[in-house]
């Protein structure tokens, strides 16, 4: 495993930066329905993001964040509004939109390698180049000499490194990652974000990441979105203005963590009528 | 290596206990030399047993026939089980009357099969497969079911076609159930095997055996039969589970 002294020139990588990927996402709604009763998941959600970027997406649970990464990727299909990649609406899922869970969600019963081979089931790719499509994403997750070993081998780091050569080895255009790390601890957490920079780094993809460590989004998005529940909206978008790979003791990284972490923790301007007396009594 | 000799040394313990029993009631003599044929003598038939081909004559044509209907009886549980159990509808519908037809012991249609098809290996046939097929079907069934929404989805991501899905996806979560149920269809598939052979007493086998000594008062004979027939039961049962061990090898713990 690499650590954190990888030195890729991040420059170099934007002189042949990827021309598709981009995703509009324009006028997005989504709307639930729960025991007769219709509640807005996502409220009028516009968002550009160019071919390459990281977008890091935070907000409190039931900001709908996972959602949208379930809309992106075509797991669910029912919205209001409009998805875009490359100027192409999105509907139903697609090989050129990955997706990473938080559970790794590798199958029990597959070694690494065939997990990540199953990936390519419906490309129809000859066997050797198909055979090294495996090899060079099991290298860029570290993860060579643990071919032919079953996930429950696995650390819980090397799992989910697993579930990301999976979703990369269809060389998708987008990759959405929806809190990937979440069930890591801290060190290994730490670890596999700098591999992580360093993969995107590598594969030039564009990837839309939703954690709920602000550090984590700060670290690795070129632009964090902030959002904000029920109903979930984007509260604010903030631009991370500092070159790949990055250094986490950076005053920038600092200064935006604070303001980033007002606006989650500020109260909602019309508290008021959220707030339910209790006991509730009749107004006198 | 010592913990493995200790349990085998207190596995053996009682296997003595009741021999020793048993040799001090034959010792007694009389009726009870009878009832108890002493330990020397069934030794004795047991290696006459051996030496004329008789118990091997007999255990291949039981083991035969338990193998045989297990692949008859398991094939069809298999196949009613996974088509029940991944079609709602006919699941709605059958299940009730498979439930209550299983109530029934193997033993019970046996007035019936032999009405219908006699009392020859056909209908001993259809007697062992049909105690084979309610554990595989309803294993299978339960099967169907266990597939995980969320490794579902990964198919989606995936593209897959809803034939890929079952093979890749339905099957392996189905396998540990189908798999136990292969193992409670091999151990009915012995003992309803023993059973009819007992009851319908033609042509060899263990229980036909078991039958002609009682008939002929050869109570030693009866004791290397019910030996046997426990003996083979038994490595069956660990022989299985070496193939069941094997082939979830990717279990986490097992």
């Amino acid at each position: 495993m690499s650590d954190l002294s990888f030195t890729v020139d991040r420059g170099a990588a934007a002189g042949d930066r990827p021309h598709s990927g981009a995703v509009r996402i324009a006028n997005l709604s989504k709307r639930f329905s729960l025991s007769g009763k219709t509640f807005t998941a996502l409220d009028n959600i516009n968002l550009d993001i160019r071919p390459g970027e990281f977008v890091s997406i935070v907000g409190p649970s039931g900001c709908g964040k996972s959602t949208l990464l379930r809309l992106i990727t075509g797991l669910d299909t029912d919205y209001d509004g409009d998805i875009r990649l490359d100027e192409r609406r999105v509907a139903g899922t697609g090989l050129e939109r990955g997706l990473v869970f938080q559970d790794h969600r590798l199958f029990p019963w597959m070694t690494v390698a065939k997990n990540v081979e199953i990936a390519l089931l419906n490309q129809n790719l000859p066997k050797e180049r198909r055979d090294r499509l495996i090899r060079s994403h099991l290298e860029l997750v570290g993860l060579i000499g643990f071919e032919d070993a079953y996930p429950h081998q696995l650390s819980g780091g090397m799992a989910q490194r697993a579930a990301i050569a999976r979703a990369l080895v269809n060389e998708p255009k987008v990759l959405a990652l929806d809190e990937p790390l979440g069930a890591l601890d801290a060190l290994t957490r730490v670890k596999v974000q700098a591999e992580l920079q360093r993969i995107w780094m590598e594969a030039g993809t564009t990837m839309i990441m939703v954690t709920h460590d602000v550090d984590e989004a700060l670290f690795l998005g070129d632009r964090v979105v902030v959002m904000s529940p029920r109903p979930g909206r984007i509260a604010r978008i903030v631009d991370v203005d500092l070159p790949h790979p990055r250094d986490r003791a950076s005053s920038v990284l600092h200064r935006l963590k604070d303001e980033i972490l007002a606006e989650l923790t500020a109260e909602p301007a019309d508290a008021d009528d959220r707030l339910v007396p209790f006991p509730r009594k009749p107004r006198a | 290596m010592k913990r493995r000799a200790v349990n085998l040394a207190l596995a053996l313990l009682l296997p003595a206990l009741l021999l020793a029993l048993w040799q001090s009631q034959a010792l007694k003599g009389g009726a009870h030399a009878y009832a108890f044929a002493p330990l020397g003598q069934i030794a004795d038939s047991f290696a006459t047993m051996i030496a004329d081909g008789r118990l091997l004559l007999h255990a291949l044509a039981s083991l035969q026939r338990a193998l045989t209907a297990l692949l008859i009886g398991g094939t069809l549980g298999l196949i009613a089980g996974c088509t029940i159990g991944l079609w709602r509808p006919l699941e709605a519908g059958v299940t009730p009357v498979i439930n209550a037809l299983r109530q029934v012991p193997v033993l019970g249609w046996l007035p019936l099969i032999a009405l219908w098809f006699g009392n020859g290996d056909g209908a001993k046939l259809i007697l062992v497969s049909l105690a084979t097929f309610y554990p595989m079907a309803l294993n299978a069934q339960q099967g169907m079911h266990a597939v995980d929404r969320k490794l579902a989805e990964v198919g989606r991501l995936y593209g897959f076609s809803r034939w890929q899905a079952l093979r890749l996806i339905g099957w392996p979560s189905a396998l540990p159930l189908i798999l136990t149920g292969v193992s409670q269809a091999l151990a009915f598939a012995w003992i309803a095997t023993i059973g009819v052979e007992l009851l319908f007493s033609a042509s060899a086998g263990l229980g036909t055996e078991m039958m002609a000594a009682q008939v002929a008062a050869r109570t030693d004979v009866v004791i290397v039969c019910i030996l046997c027939v426990a003996l083979m039961g038994f490595a069956l049962n660990q022989l299985f589970g070496l193939v069941r061990r094997r082939a979830l090898r990717w279990q986490a713990s097992r």
